[in-house]
């Protein structure tokens, strides 16, 4: 659902312009066809007179229906007449509650205009048909047609032209008019046009087949499905121009599926490829340019990922769980869990890389020894179960594009993706820091002579790619689990995208994200996940049989020994 | 092949032999189980497996300390020869499974009379493994067959150094992600267990242990003399030139990769046999024996014992697996901790492990005098040499 | 062309990265002749070198060794097996094997990994081994570990473990780096008395040395031959200086920092 505030605003005032003109006239209608009802004795009439309830809606009449299904209107005695009731929520000390009647919303009283109470259990409901209850069931399921929410409206519009009922037809072509939502337009319109294609007469099933063929009407499609078996089991009672109508709608239906699903791939494709990015460009960096195998690489995602999570936590003590201050908390995760694992990844060059920069076979024992005592270390303090980080509510939810879910969270993982590959690529093409770090990287020797501390620059560079890590591990507390072993979920991955992508390249890395991305995803629906996963491995080492290097290789000559 | 062997060597060996096949099985079957001197049958199976361990890092050896390839993937060699060996296990249960039924109890679990009904649930690649031949043939060719397509490929394109690490640690993760799968007809998550016979002898009972156990050390004594013996030929003169310049090697004419894939090979297959012999030891292979960092812990026995020389594995897997069996049961919660800590330390401060250490020692005693040089492959070769008139 | 030549290089063309490394590069050996090649940093010598072994294919162009075997088809070791030996630039030998067992690995003979399992060292070998040691001047170190000799000792181990393998071509990379001025005499010596016996080849900047040892100089400029001919030749040639110092004419081209070439 594509949020719009400012249109929404626009038409919510008109609603209530116009609902408050309407309301006058209606709710005596409405009320008095409920009471009406409610003493009826002869069901059919009962019946009638609930389904004429469609149109004249009214919150009490809402309340006293609702009451009616649960056996909770009440028909008192009074004055030899009988007077339907429903009881009010609140209870006083004896359990007793004022009775509000239906006909004009007000509290019963006595003669001597003092309230009456009553206690529900004293009392009988007024008599419940199954029938009657399905008869209140589907006019309040109408009523939900006119819900203030656009939401509410769009999914009983598609539920209740599920249900083919020709009955709803004249209250579907009311709404309609009334309807300013776009959205729920469409729906109301693929109702009547679903409910009319189950209609008898050709003349008026025909046209409505061929429209929801034109509407690429998902919803639809099932029916149609079934109406083209039918129609080639019995062509004479269907005839081939439905066959052939419903034949053609399914085409378009499944054609534009296929377009969807193939649109749906591609998000997820591009959201997965943007989740290996943010994780696998921290190793880029590390790995890539500096030539160190962190394999506790994602344990600092790890750790940004809990750093979120403490975040979180103090937000909530200082706003709540909910609301604007509390939705800021994850902006300044991002920004706390760079800081916090650019520092232990500072400690860790500091305390372990250094020593094993020319050893680089030894620097990956070392770091998963690192590696294990993060994770026993989080364990101690977080305990071993998944800690709950909850989206800041501009994350949460999704918008539906062409009849595609696409989620907040994932889309800002995208940008997210988009935005650190270029800040860092700016800060290593554009500053000369970046310059220093490239110099560095390439020949350190050389840089060295020329007057580079190469010592600062390993430890900031190493810093970095640490704390891109710990963004990565507070962008993925949003999409996935965060627990003691998220990093080594990650991990395999990542040194695969960064083989693949050619060590030592930005733009490597980009591509190979995207390449195992995608195609993780085009293969998971044949595959499954592990296989699926397996195979983009097996697929990545054929790969590198083609190219030894990677996507992009680096031909550094002093690379060659 | 005996003059590949120094005198002290020797004697440890023979010393080894005397203990592991006479001493400690005789402790076992003749002294009363009051005795202090009595080994239980319980503590021979123990140490039956960090042989088999002991096994699998001569493997890792072989490759990292002799040949420079750093195999990340060693465990799941180790794995395959467990599972070809306990698919024969498997098999002799019978019927005395939880099901009474003629298969495996998994397989009855997960319904797969339906998917095989031509061989009564069953899968057919299964059938051969009733034989116990067959099985122990599969334990040497089904591993080295994994390990020659994939060393090909790798060793084919040249990818050396941590690339090969990390491709063959994803090798052993796309393994054990398989494994874990139900259909993929090994058990799945659970593995192959609950085994009953071998050959025909009663798996639980103390004479089966202990003729098991017999093995173990008979296999670690015929691995480590095989490896000794292939060190000491040109071979081994060759595989560490390997490790030290490849480059110089592959200039001089000798195939490298060649020579990669068949100590490659040659690893997957010894790490294969310690499997074979694990499993009924232990009585379990699952897919949980060949995921990552089980790979890794075997790199750090020889790391912690030293690669490089042929018993610095062997030590570093019995010493590491004691401490973890003692640290498991007095302090579960600390053990990563002390795992990890080791790794740390071992490699910022024992780089040749603990075989290195009286050399270390040495070195430190002589002081900076003598400060030893680095492999000078970095040298600048002009800064020697002052501009020439 | 005609057969004479040994090696032969037409017309190769090497592009890295956009960056034309060798451009129509002509090179002709006659059998056992000497000859230096020399050029500032990045003029394509090294890679050369890498295209005649087998390690970079180049994207156009011929190399040919003897009558007509195209080399650019071979790899490394099958190219070495034909008699092509190399010595890198760094001097690279096995640390931690002897010196002994250096020259043995290289020696002339089974590459075969069969051999190498089953083979025992012969006496003719040993013989051959001490042969080669004497001739580097290591026979006195010859148990000694190669990690342990100096930089220069390094430098001959090398030489020698080329000479064991007894190659019809032998391409050294700047042999007399890291060496005194009397090591460096000395391997000066040592090529001549290879030559005739062995087609060379060395890359050298030390222009003392290249006067010690060379008949014919090719210089070599942005991957092309600039010129060939004797040293004074070379040395009094307008373009080779204009290359070599950007001005006027010197007594001789100065040494260029080979620090990042390889």
């Amino acid at each position: 659902m594509i949020r719009l505030p400012a249109p929404l605003l626009v038409w919510l005032l008109m609603f209530l312009a116009l609902a408050g003109k309407l309301h006058a006239q209606q709710a005596e209608g409405g009320r008095a066809v409920l009471v009406k009802a409610l003493l009826s004795e002869d069901q059919d009439e009962q019946i009638q007179l609930i389904q004429q309830l469609v149109r004249l809606r009214d919150p009490l009449v809402e309340r006293g229906l609702a009451a009616w299904r649960q056996s909770e209107v009440f028909l008192l005695e009074r004055d030899g007449g009988r007077v339907p009731v429903v009881l009010d929520v609140q209870l006083d000390a004896d359990g007793k509650a004022r009775a509000i009647q239906l006909l004009n919303g007000e509290f019963l009283k006595d003669g001597s205009g003092a309230e009456l109470r009553f206690a529900a259990a004293e009392l009988t409901g007024a008599e419940n048909t199954s029938k009657l209850r399905r008869a209140i069931k589907a006019t309040m399921d109408l009523y939900a047609l006119s819900d203030p929410n656009e939401k509410i409206r769009r999914d009983a519009a598609i539920k209740l032209g599920q249900e083919q009922n020709p009955d709803y037809l004249t209250v579907f072509a009311d709404r309609l008019k009334e309807e300013v939502s776009l959205e729920v337009k469409d729906a109301l319109t693929e109702a009547i046009a679903l409910t009319r294609a189950a209609d008898a007469d050709p003349t008026v099933r025909i046209p409505a087949i061929q429209q929801l063929g034109e509407m690429r009407s998902i919803n639809g499609v099932g029916y149609l499905q079934e109406l083209e078996a039918k129609a080639k089991a019995e062509p004479s009672k269907y005839g081939a121009e439905t066959l052939n109508a419903a034949h053609t709608a399914v085409v378009q239906i499944q054609s534009y599926q296929a377009w969807g699903n193939l649109l749906g791939t591609a998000f997820r494709g591009l959201s997965l490829a943007a989740v290996l990015l943010v994780a696998a460009l921290g190793l880029a960096i590390t790995f890539g340019l500096m030539g160190v195998i962190n394999m506790a690489h994602g344990e600092i995602m790890m750790v940004g990922a809990y750093t979120a999570y403490v975040v979180q936590n103090v937000f909530k003590s200082w706003f709540g769980g909910s609301g604007g201050g509390f939705d800021l908390y994850f902006l300044f995760a991002l920004a706390v869990s760079f800081v916090v694992a650019g520092g232990v990844g500072l400690a860790l060059e500091r305390g372990v890389i250094r020593f094993l920069y020319k050893r680089p076979l030894e620097s990956l024992l070392a770091t998963w020894g690192v590696s294990l005592l993060l994770q026993q270390l989080f364990r101690h303090i977080f305990g071993a179960a998944n800690v709950q980080v909850t989206s800041p509510g501009w994350l949460s939810g999704s918008f539906v594009f062409n009849d595609v879910l696409f989620a907040y969270n994932r889309v800002f993982v995208i940008a997210f993706a988009c935005f650190i590959v270029v800040a860092t690529w700016l800060l290593l093409t554009r500053t000369s820091l970046g310059l220093q770090v490239r110099a560095v990287m390439q020949n350190r020797a050389m840089a060295s002579c020329v007057g580079v501390r190469t010592d600062r620059i390993n430890m900031f560079t190493f810093a970095f790619g640490s704390g891109l890590a710990g963004m990565a591990g507070a962008c993925l507390s949003q999409i996935g689990n965060v627990g003691p072993s998220l990093g080594q979920n990650y991990i395999v991955d990542c040194f695969m995208i960064v083989v693949l992508g050619g060590v030592g390249s930005l733009f490597g890395t980009v591509f190979a994200s995207l390449g195992v991305g995608i195609t993780d995803q085009i293969l998971q629906p044949w595959l499954g996940a592990v296989l699926g996963k397996i195979t983009v491995l097996a697929a990545v080492i054929l790969f590198l049989q083609w190219r030894p290097a990677g996507i992009f290789p680096t031909r550094g000559r002093s690379l060659e020994g | 092949m005996l003059r590949s062997f120094s005198r002290t060597e020797a004697w440890l060996l023979l010393l080894a032999a005397v203990v592991g096949f006479g001493v400690l099985p005789a402790l076992n079957t003749f002294v009363s189980p009051d005795s202090f001197f009595h080994v239980s049958t319980f503590s021979l199976s123990i140490w039956g497996k960090y042989l088999c361990y002991a096994v699998l890092a001569l493997g890792v050896n072989l490759l990292w300390g002799y040949t420079g390839l750093l195999s990340l993937g060693q465990c799941l060699f180790f794995s395959l020869g467990g599972y070809c060996l306990g698919m024969y296990l498997m098999l002799m249960i019978g019927n005395l499974g939880q099901y009474k039924a003629d298969i495996p109890d998994f397989m009855v679990f997960l319904e797969f009379p339906k998917r095989f009904p031509e061989t009564g649930g069953l899968p057919p690649h299964w059938i051969p493994f009733r034989n116990f031949w067959f099985a122990a043939a599969a334990v040497i060719w089904v591993p080295a067959l994994v390990a020659l397509s994939f060393g090909y490929l790798a060793f084919r394109s040249r990818i050396k150094g941590v690339y090969f690490s990390i491709l063959s640690q994803a090798l052993t993760y796309a393994a054990s992600l398989m494994f874990f799968r139900n259909d993929f007809t090994f058990g799945g998550n659970n593995g192959l267990t609950d085994f009953k016979f071998i050959l025909g002898y009663d798996l639980n009972s103390p004479s089966t242990k202990r003729a098991l156990f017999i093995c173990a050390v008979a296999l670690l004594l015929g691995v480590y003399m095989f490896c000794r013996w292939l060190t000491s030929t040109k071979f081994g003169l060759i595989q560490r030139a390997i490790r030290d310049s490849e480059n110089r090697v592959l200039f001089s004419g000798y195939a490298t990769a060649q020579f990669k894939l068949f100590v490659f090979v040659l690893a997957a297959v010894i790490c294969a046999l310690g499997g074979a012999l694990f499993v009924p030891l232990v009585g379990i292979i699952n897919p949980s024996e060949m995921a990552p960092d089980k790979s890794l812990e075997a790199v750090v026995w020889c790391a912690v014992g030293g690669r490089g020389a042929l018993v610095g594995p062997v030590l570093g897997a019995i010493g590491v697996n004691s401490l973890k069996s003692y640290a498991t049961h007095a302090f579960a919660e600390q053990w990563p901790y002390i795992l990890g800590a080791l790794f740390v330390f071992v490699t910022l401060f024992m780089p040749k492990g603990i075989v290195g250490l009286p050399e270390q020692w040495r070195t430190f005693r002589r002081g900076k005098k003598t400060k030893p040089e680095d492999a000078p492959t970095s040298t600048p070769s002009t800064a020697a040499k002052p501009a020439a008139e | 062309m005609t057969p004479e030549f040994i090696l032969m290089l037409e017309g190769v063309n090497k592009t890295f990265d956009g960056f034309k490394a060798i451009n129509d590069l002509n090179l002709y050996l006659d059998k056992g002749e000497l000859r230096v090649v020399i050029g500032p940093n990045g003029a394509g010598k090294s890679t050369m070198l890498d295209i005649i072994t087998g390690r970079t294919r180049p994207d156009t162009g011929k190399v040919e060794f003897g009558k007509d075997t195209d080399l650019t088809r071979l790899n490394e070791y099958q190219i070495n097996r034909l008699g092509i030996g190399r010595k890198f630039q760094t001097p690279s030998v096995y640390t931690d094997h002897t010196v002994f067992e250096n020259i043995w690995l290289s020696l002339e003979g089974s590459r075969g990994l069969w051999q190498a399992l089953v083979s025992r060292l012969t006496t003719s070998q040993r013989d051959r081994i001490h042969e080669v040691l004497q001739t580097v001047g290591l026979a006195a170190r010859a148990d000694v570990k190669a990690g342990s000799l100096s930089h220069g000792q390094k430098q001959w181990l090398e030489i020698g473990m080329l000479l064991a393998q007894n190659p019809k071509v032998l391409l050294v990379d700047e042999p007399a780096a890291g060496m005194t001025d009397e090591e460096t005499a000395k391997t000066g010596e040592l090529l001549i008395g290879l030559a005739g016996k062995h087609t060379i080849v060395v890359i050298e900047h030390d222009m003392v040395f290249v006067r010690q040892i060379a008949r014919k100089v090719t210089v070599l400029h942005q991957g092309h031959v600039l010129c060939e001919g004797t040293v004074d030749q070379v040395q009094n040639d307008e373009r080779v200086i204009e290359v070599y110092l950007g001005r006027k004419k010197k007594e001789k081209p100065g040494p260029t920092p080979a620090l990042a070439a390889h």
